[in-house]
């Protein structure tokens, strides 16, 4: 049995998903969140159930790429059930995706989700609007995990039994319809007759496919003899009754009680209002980051206190008994891996993450891409793009795969760029805190935090000029604010920061340990010294530092990782100047994308654009790095 | 279909036409470089086709399918010439030539997605307007109404038409629920030529004045109560 999840944008499809299959999808607080679709096989009720949870869509006939591909994977599969996840604070739009479905004739359940907050604005009569639409209606608090088990009962029993519902359109649309499904005549469609002649006369490519050919030029004449005669187009009115529609069911179903303004209203409106909402806007971003600086700090030094206190001289000792060459190496290998973990994941990107969740469930980032809106047309992007921007402040990884939610692909892979090159995600953030951060403060820190945001408007303004055409317009939907709920904050961290421990410790520990043993065989400085014109003549780093710029391409915070194993300590100020930490720093922020990245981006945008991007960024990365060398050497 | 020479004279009337005066026959001669004796002809001719109307010493105006074709070729060759400027990087002197022949030529979907491909230009590389795509574009029944862009913040109203130029466009702010007979209130207007902000039944969604533009709204119409259509 196969279960396809549909529903608007933001509804909380992927908290029903996650809490029907028990595997993380990541939601947050504002539309775009999914945008591939995520499988998963279960148990339900004894059967072995497949659910999938497409991307949001508004419209089964839409406008977007992104809603097009979802429309796609529902033409695609031939679901048992599709289940419906409709917001019952914005009924209409979810009832006109109800009616698009039931046209179509697919056996639909629909689950009503964000009860707690509906029931608060007023009466909601699902037991009605059951009836009026002639399918089961589940209401949900999916959050909470209200009415889950209900759904999942009648998930199992999901009959297809095709509700006899129709929208009644315009008597001469009904008139097409007929006209249309005569010209259908006996061949057999995936859909039920009624909803492909609608798809039909909306011109929807989706549905065109294998009917006569004749058809869609008798609809290119219908449309034109109903524009004549309406003075509107025939899709813009199809839409018009589809609303009329679901208005005239709400009229009958919905109660609502006059709502006196909440706090939370006025200080949605103060978040939006620019006098208000710029001030706001630097005051979080400036908050965020003293916070992951500050805090961030303050969580390693305790940490690595309490570590070193805990252990004594364990390592050591095991270092002997193990005995050897060998012993010593291994266990400061061990030793210093999980120093390095302490020093990095916990305290700058857990933080970090801890933050990014807040921020998106608590709905404030879509505030942010109307405020900036404008000043990001300057860079040729809209403020849409802002988004990507800011999850790849976490990881760029799936911040590349967020790019799908822009349309053009001129300004995707301006954004794509400007992210892999410009945008530092929080490994490089805990290399620029956790080097020259910690030891030349935080006036460091901010000057390469200009530099790139700097890099950030001079990369879009060259590509805007570069990559020719207009720029796309924004056209997003602005959720409430809410209160973001533990649960999903804390579970969304660490689906997010697992593989730092689950997939990089192991790499970081083997790294390490190999690098102990070839420094304590002394053939380390033989491998490093070749190139020392560079990293010493160049860049006046320490020549050992080209090690850790290589496992930085593996992953960016092994750099900073693997210079604790390299130098033996985590006292970085003992080995190194806080203008070599600087160079290190800045060089690490704008270097290539990590091999992850990389392989979403050749994924994405394929291989050509990619290692253009990389070799730009390497060269960058450099350039910069060479030149503040230069400079700071020359001032000092 | 009308033959490449009738496309290409309504085209040169449309031109000439955009100041809000009749073309005249000898102006018409000196652009197509042909004699103005067959120019009467062809006016004859396009007046009689219903075309044109043509008046012997005034000139031609259009008719409403003289205008459909004509703006319809004229946004085709500055739309071709923007392609083959921008994008092939062609000079402007062989565009123009280039774009003169090859508008006769493109189909209307090749057109609507060089026009898309190229995010929608408005304007050619001259600068001159590129015509919009005017046959999906009518004015609604209800001559009150207002652009939304034009609204100030906190006015209200009911949506009459949407004016339109791209079914793709059209089909964007459908799906976000702006559609005829629908309420809307006008939240916030960010400065800078920012985004509009727009509570749209239960829904807020910021829209860009690209958008904005296409949606004309009625301030007098009072809001929740619905037009009954006919058929329901």
């Amino acid at each position: 049995m196969e279960i396809v999840l549909v529903g608007n944008p933001n509804v909380g499809k992927s908290v029903v998903f996650n809490s029907l299959t028990g595997v993380g999808a990541i939601s947050s607080n504002y539309p775009g969140t999914t945008v591939e679709y995520l499988k998963a096989e279960v148990l339900m009720g004894g059967k072995k159930v497949t659910v999938v949870d497409l991307p949001g869509l508004y419209s089964l006939t839409a406008g977007t790429e992104d809603q097009m591909v979802a429309a796609r994977m529902l033409h695609s599969s031939r679901p048992d059930c599709v289940l419906v996840v409709a917001d019952a604070t914005r009924l209409e739009p979810s009832l006109v995706l109800i009616f698009q479905l039931l046209e179509l004739g697919y056996p639909v359940l629909v689950a009503m989700n964000l009860m707690a907050v509906a029931r608060k604005r007023g009466e909601l009569d699902i037991k009605a609007l059951s009836s009026i639409l002639g399918v089961p209606i589940v209401p949900t608090v999916a959050v909470t995990g209200e009415g889950m088990e209900e759904l999942v009962k009648a998930l199992v029993n999901c009959e297809s039994r095709p509700s006899d519902f129709r929208v009644s359109y315009d008597s001469h649309i009904e008139a097409y319809l007929e006209v249309m499904k005569r010209g259908l005549g006996e061949i057999s469609l995936k859909y039920a007759p009624r909803g492909a002649s609608i798809k039909l006369l909306e011109g929807d490519e989706n549905f065109t496919e294998g009917v006569p050919k004749e058809l869609p030029q008798q609809v290119r004449r219908l449309r034109e003899e109903f524009r004549k005669e309406h003075k509107e187009d025939l899709e813009v009115h199809i839409n018009r009754d589809r609303y009329g529609e679901a208005g005239r069911i709400i009229s009958e179903i919905v109660h609502p009680r006059p709502q006196p303004r909440t706090r939370g209203q006025k200080l949605s409106d103060l978040t939006m209002r620019p006098a208000t909402g710029i001030p706001i806007m630097f005051g979080v971003l400036i908050g965020v980051l003293l916070t992951i600086i500050l805090l961030g700090s303050w969580l390693e030094g305790m940490l690595l206190t309490l570590y070193g206190d805990l252990i004594g001289n364990f390592f050591i000792d095991l270092g002997n008994a193990i005995g050897g060459d060998i012993g010593p190496a291994l266990a400061s290998g061990l030793n210093l891996s999980i120093q390095a973990i302490l020093a990095i994941v916990i305290p700058y990107i857990l933080l970090f993450y801890l933050i990014l969740a807040l921020l998106e469930d608590s709905g404030y980032l879509p505030r942010v891409v109307v405020l900036l809106d404008s000043v990001m047309h300057k860079i040729g992007l809209h403020g849409q793009a802002i988004i990507p921007m800011l999850v790849g402040m976490g990881c760029n990884v799936p911040a590349i795969l967020a790019t799908r939610v822009i349309e053009s692909r001129r300004e995707k892979l301006i954004l794509a760029t400007i992210i892999i090159m410009a945008v530092p995600c929080s490994a490089q953030m805990a290399v620029i805190i956790g080097t020259v951060g910690k030891y030349g403060g935080l006036v460091y820190v901010a000057a390469i935090l200009l530099i790139l945001l700097g890099l950030v408007l001079l990369l879009g303004l060259l590509l805007h000029r570069a990559l020719k055409f207009e720029p796309t317009s924004l056209m997003v939907e602005i959720p409430d604010l809410s209160v973001p709920r533990s649960r999903n904050v804390i579970t969304k961290t660490w689906m997010r920061v697992k593989e730092f421990f689950l997939v990089a410790f192991p790499i970081l520990l083997v790294g390490s340990i190999v690098l102990e043993l070839l420094s304590a065989y002394g053939i380390l400085q033989s491998l490093v010294d070749p190139l020392s014109f560079f990293t010493v003549g160049f860049l006046g780093l320490p020549a050992i530092i080209i090690i850790a710029l290589i496992f930085g391409v593996l992953r960016k915070e092994m750099s900073f990782q693997l210079l604790i194993v390299l130098f033996g300590t985590a006292d970085l100020a003992s080995v190194m100047t806080v203008e070599q930490l600087f160079v290190f720093a800045l060089i690490m922020a704008t270097f290539m994308p990590c091999m992850s990245a990389l392989a979403v981006m050749i994924r994405e945008y394929g291989l050509k654009d990619s290692l253009k991007v990389t070799f730009a960024s390497i060269t960058l990365a450099f350039a910069l790095g060479g030149t503040a060398h230069f400079i700071l050497s020359s001032l000092l | 279909m009308v033959s490449e020479n009738v496309e290409e004279y309504l085209e040169c009337i449309w031109e000439l036409t955009q100041g809000g005066t009749p073309a005249r026959t000898t102006d018409v001669a000196k652009k197509l470089k042909v004699s103005p004796a067959s120019v009467t002809e062809m006016m004859q001719r396009l007046d009689a086709s219903g075309h044109i109307t043509y008046e012997k010493y005034k000139g031609a105006t259009l008719t409403e399918t003289g205008m459909e074709i004509g703006s319809r070729i004229k946004r085709k060759h500055r739309l071709l010439e923007r392609f083959l400027v921008d994008v092939l990087g062609i000079d402007n002197e062989k565009s123009h030539d280039e774009a003169c022949r090859l508008e006769h030529m493109l189909s209307d979907e090749s057109e609507r997605r060089i026009s898309q491909m190229m995010n929608n230009p408005t304007t050619c590389p001259d600068g001159d307007p590129i015509p919009a795509l005017d046959q999906l574009c009518l004015r609604g029944p209800d001559d009150d109404s207002s652009v939304l862009s034009d609204l100030d913040e906190g006015s209200q109203g009911v949506i009459t038409h949407l004016s339109c130029d791209d079914p793709q466009k059209i089909r964007r702010i459908i799906a976000m629920g702006f559609v005829p007979d629908r309420c809307l209130k006008v939240e916030e207007k960010l400065p800078l030529g920012g985004p509009i902000l727009v509570k749209v039944g239960d829904c807020r969604v910021a829209l860009a004045k690209e958008y904005a533009d296409l949606v004309h709204v009625n301030t007098k119409r009072r809001c929740g109560k619905r037009q009954r259509h006919r058929g329901g």
